[in-house]
C-alpha cells in the first residue's frame, strides 16, 4: 500500500481561488468595487485639492490669532471629521469665532456625498465578503462535492480553513492592488504632501480594512454552515448586515442621548447671549452711576466675568458632550462597523478623538494669546498642532478597536467550525 | 477463491435516525479483495444509510464499520485513505473542466504529483470523449459526469470502492461500459460494494448479492448459487412478503 501524505491546505485554497476566478460573480463584483474605489479616490482627491487651495486663502497671516489647519491628505481615504477640523478658529477678546473652513465647492456633494474608502469598505466590501461566504457550505452540499471531498482523508477543519483562506485571498488581493495603486497614483502629485508617517498610517488603515472584511467572510461562512439552503443563509446575513452596518451605529447615539442630557448647541449659545446681555447691562448701569469715571476697570471686571462664566459653561458642555461621545462609542462598538470606523479614522487623524484633542488645543491657544490681545497687542503667536502619533492613537482606543475586530473574526470562525463539524453533509 | 481478510466490514451495524426511523437493523456484511458485492432493496431499505455509515457521514447507533481493518468512527481520516466513493448523482464543480475536477479530487485522494497525461489516461479508460477532457463539467450529460465520477475513484487507487446507485439514469450502453470498468477494478483486487436497483446487472457483475428490506439483510447469495436460482423471482418474493416489523 503506498503511503499517502496528508492533503496540503493549499490544495483546497487553490481550488477556491480557481473556482472564484472562473465565476461571473467574482468578476462582476471585483469590477464594481474597483470602479467604486477609483471613483472615490479620484473625486476625494479633487476635493482635497480644492480644500487645500481654500486653505491657502484663509490660513493665518503672521501674527493673526487664528487657528486653522490645512486639510489632512489622508482624509482622501478617511474623511471623518476633517471638514470640522479644518474650520478656522479666530480668537478675539469676546471668545472664539468659528468659520466654516475649507468647504468642498461641490454643492452636489450635499445630495450625493461621495463615499470615502472607509465608507466603501464599511458598507460595500462587507457585503461583498458576505456574498463570497453565504453559500460556501450549502452550495457544495447541494452539488454533492462536499460528500465527495469528505470521502477522502481530509478533516473538516482543513476544508473550512481552506475555504476561508482561498476566499479571503480572492477578495483581498484585488482589493489591495486597487487600493495601493490608488494611493501610489495620488502620491505622484507633488501637491499632495503626505507627511512621513502617512505611509505607516495608510498601511495600518488598509490592514484594519482587511481585518474588517475578513470578519464578514467568517460570518458568511458561519451562517452558511448553519443553514441547509443558500437562500435562507442570504436572508439571515442581509439582516445581520443591515443591523450591524446601519442600525446599531445609530442606535448607540440615540440611546446615549437618552442617558446623557446634553444641551443643544443653540440653547448653549442662547445662554451665552444672556450672560453677555446681563453683564453689559450691569456695566452700563455701573458706569452711569460712576459718571464715567474709572470705567476701564469696571469694563475689565465685567469682561473677566463674562469670560469666566462662558468658559465654565463651555467646559460643562464639553464634559457632558465627551461623556455622550464615550457612551455612544461604546454602545456602537457592539457593531464591528463602528469599531472599524473609529479605528480607521483615528489612524488617519480624522477621528473623534483627534478632533476633540484639536479643540482642546485651540482653547489652550486662546488662553495663551488672550492676555496679549487684552493688552492691545497686534501680534499673536502662531497656532501649531501636532497630530497624535500612531502609537498614541493605538494606545488611546485604536488598539482596542483592532483587537475587537480580530476577536469578532476568531469568534465567527470558531462558531463556523463548530457548525460545520455538526453539519449534515448528506 | 482463497479466503482473504475482508477490506470492507460491517459488524452488527444499526442506525436509528433522530426521528426514530430504524433505517438499519443489525447488519453484518463483508467484502473481500477482488469481490463485487451488490446491495439490492426497495427504496428506503437502507442501502444509502449503509454507505453513509462506511464513510462516517453519520454515526452508527450500534456496531462498527471497518475499512482495511480500521474502525471508521475511531479513525475516520486513516480509514478514508483506503476507500473511493462514487455517489449517485455526481455534480462536481461545474465551472471546472473535467481535468481540473479530476486533478483536485486526485490531490484530495493523496495523488499529488500526477501529470496531465496521467489524468487523460484515466479519462480515456472510462471512455470519456477526448474533446470533453478540457470542457467545463456543467456542459456534461449525466453519463459523462458519472464517468468522470468513476475516474475520480479510479485515480485514488484505494483498495475499497463504495458506489451508491452508480448506473441510475445511465443509458444501457453507458451502464454496460460502466460495469466493464467495475469488472476491471475487481480484477485489480479492489473490494467493491455497490448499491443498485438493477437486478440483471447485479446478477451479472456481483460475486455476491444481498437483498435488504427495512434495514435488514434478508437474503444473500453467491454467484455460484445464483446459477441455479432466479434472482428476479427471489427479489420479488421478498418484496411481496409481509413487512418484517409490526
Ligand atoms: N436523515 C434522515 N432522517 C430520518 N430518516 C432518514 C434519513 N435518511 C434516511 N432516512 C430513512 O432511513 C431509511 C433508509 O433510507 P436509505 O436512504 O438508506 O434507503 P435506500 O435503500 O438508499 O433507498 P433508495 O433506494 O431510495 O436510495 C428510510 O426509511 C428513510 O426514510
Ligand atoms: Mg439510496
Amino acid at each position: 500500500m503506498p503511503r499517502r501524505k496528508p492533503v496540503p491546505l493549499w490544495t483546497i485554497v487553490r481550488k477556491e481561488i480557481i473556482a472564484n476566478l472562473l465565476s461571473y460573480k467574482f468578476f462582476i463584483v471585483i469590477l464594481l468595487t474597483t470602479l467604486l474605489l477609483f471613483t472615490s479616490f479620484f473625486v476625494l482627491y479633487k476635493d482635497y485639492k480644492g480644500r487645500l487651495a481654500d486653505y491657502e486663502l484663509v490660513r493665518a497671516k503672521p501674527g493673526e490669532p487664528i487657528a486653522v489647519l490645512p486639510p489632512n491628505p489622508l482624509s482622501i481615504f478617511a474623511k471623518g471629521l476633517d471638514e470640522a477640523m479644518t474650520r478656522s478658529f479666530e480668537v478675539s477678546r469676546i471668545g472664539i469665532a468659528v468659520f466654516a473652513g475649507q468647504k468642498s465647492g461641490n454643492i452636489i456633494f450635499a445630495y450625493f456625498p461621495t463615499p470615502d474608502f472607509v465608507y466603501i469598505v464599511k458598507v460595500v466590501l462587507s457585503l461583498v465578503a458576505l456574498l463570497f461566504g453565504f453559500d460556501q457550505i450549502s452550495r457544495e452540499k447541494e452539488s454533492g462535492v462536499l460528500r465527495l471531498m469528505l470521502s477522502n482523508s481530509v478533516s473538516r477543519a482543513k476544508i473550512l480553513a481552506g475555504k476561508w483562506l482561498g476566499n479571503f485571498l480572492s477578495l483581498s488581493v484585488p482589493f489591495l492592488l486597487v487600493t495601493l495603486l490608488g494611493f501610489a497614483l495620488i502620491n505622484l502629485d507633488p501637491g499632495v504632501s503626505f507627511p512621513a508617517s502617512s505611509i505607516g498610517r495608510f498601511f495600518l488603515l488598509v490592514l484594519t480594512a482587511l481585518i474588517y472584511i475578513a470578519l464578514f467572510l467568517s460570518l458568511g461562512i458561519f451562517v452558511s454552515a448553519l443553514t441547509r439552503r443558500a437562500a435562507s443563509s442570504l436572508v439571515i446575513l442581509l439582516l445581520i448586515w443591515t443591523v450591524s452596518v446601519f442600525v446599531v451605529p445609530n442606535l448607540g447615539t440615540l440611546v446615549s442621548r437618552q442617558m446623557v442630557d446634553v444641551p443643544s448647541v443653540k440653547s448653549l449659545s442662547e445662554k451665552q447671549d444672556q450672560v453677555w446681555t446681563r453683564e453689559v447691562l450691569e456695566l452700563i448701569m455701573e458706569s452711569r452711576a460712576k459718571n464715567g469715571r474709572g470705567t476701564g476697570d469696571i469694563a475689565k471686571n465685567h469682561f473677566d466675568a463674562i469670560n469666566r462664566e462662558l468658559n465654565q459653561m463651555e467646559e460643562d458642555y464639553r464634559n457632558k458632550f465627551d461623556r455622550l461621545v464615550r457612551l455612544s462609542k461604546n454602545i456602537n462598538r457592539l457593531s464591528p462597523a463602528a469599531s472599524f470606523v473609529y479605528a480607521s479614522t483615528e489612524l488617519a487623524g480624522t477621528g473623534i478623538g483627534e478632533e476633540s484633542r484639536l479643540k482642546e488645543n485651540v482653547l489652550r491657544y486662546k488662553d495663551s494669546v488672550l492676555p496679549n490681545l487684552e493688552r492691545g497687542e497686534k501680534q499673536a503667536a502662531a497656532f501649531a498642532y501636532r497630530y497624535r502619533s500612531v502609537g498614541q492613537v493605538l494606545a488611546q482606543g485604536g488598539l482596542f478597536d483592532l483587537t475587537w475586530l480580530v476577536f469578532f473574526n476568531i469568534l465567527f470562525f470558531a462558531l463556523g467550525y463548530v457548525a460545520f463539524v455538526r453539519y449534515d453533509v448528506r | 477463491m482463497t479466503k482473504q481478510n475482508p477490506i470492507l466490514r460491517a459488524e452488527d451495524l444499526s442506525k436509528r435516525y433522530e426521528d426514530g426511523v430504524l433505517a438499519l437493523d443489525h447488519l453484518n456484511l463483508d467484502v473481500r479483495p477482488g469481490e463485487v458485492y451488490c446491495l439490492l432493496g426497495a427504496n428506503g431499505a437502507g442501502k444509502t444509510t449503509t454507505i453513509n455509515l462506511f464513510l462516517n457521514f453519520i454515526p452508527p447507533t450500534t456496531g462498527t464499520c471497518y475499512i482495511q481493518g480500521i474502525d471508521v468512527t475511531k479513525d475516520p481520516l486513516e480509514a478514508k485513505k483506503y476507500v473511493s466513493f462514487v455517489s449517485e448523482n455526481v455534480m462536481l464543480y461545474g465551472n471546472f473542466t473535467a481535468r481540473q475536477n479530476l486533478e483536485f479530487f486526485a490531490k484530495l485522494g493523496g495523488k499529488t504529483n500526477l501529470i496531465k497525461e496521467q489524468y487523460y489516461q484515466v479519462m480515456r479508460r472510462v471512455s470519456l470523449q477526448e474533446k470533453a477532457f478540457e470542457q467545463r463539467v456543467k456542459t456534461f450529460s449525466k453519463g459523462m459526469r458519472q464517468k468522470l465520477g468513476i475516474s475520480i475513484a479510479i485515480i485514488k487507487d484505494a483498495p475499497a470502492v463504495l458506489l451508491d446507485e452508480p448506473t441510475a439514469g445511465l443509458d444501457p450502453k453507458a451502464a454496460e461500459e460502466f460495469l466493464e470498468i467495475l469488472g476491471e477494478l475487481k480484477n485489480e483486487g479492489k473490494a467493491i460494494l455497490m448499491s443498485t436497483h438493477d437486478i440483471f446487472r447485479a446478477k451479472e457483475i456481483g460475486d455476491r448479492v444481498g437483498i435488504m428490506k427495512e434495514g435488514r439483510l434478508v437474503m444473500e447469495r453467491t454467484r455460484e448459487e445464483l446459477q441455479y436460482e432466479d434472482l428476479v423471482k427471489i427479489y420479488i418474493d421478498y418484496m411481496k412478503s409481509e413487512p418484517l416489523t409490526a
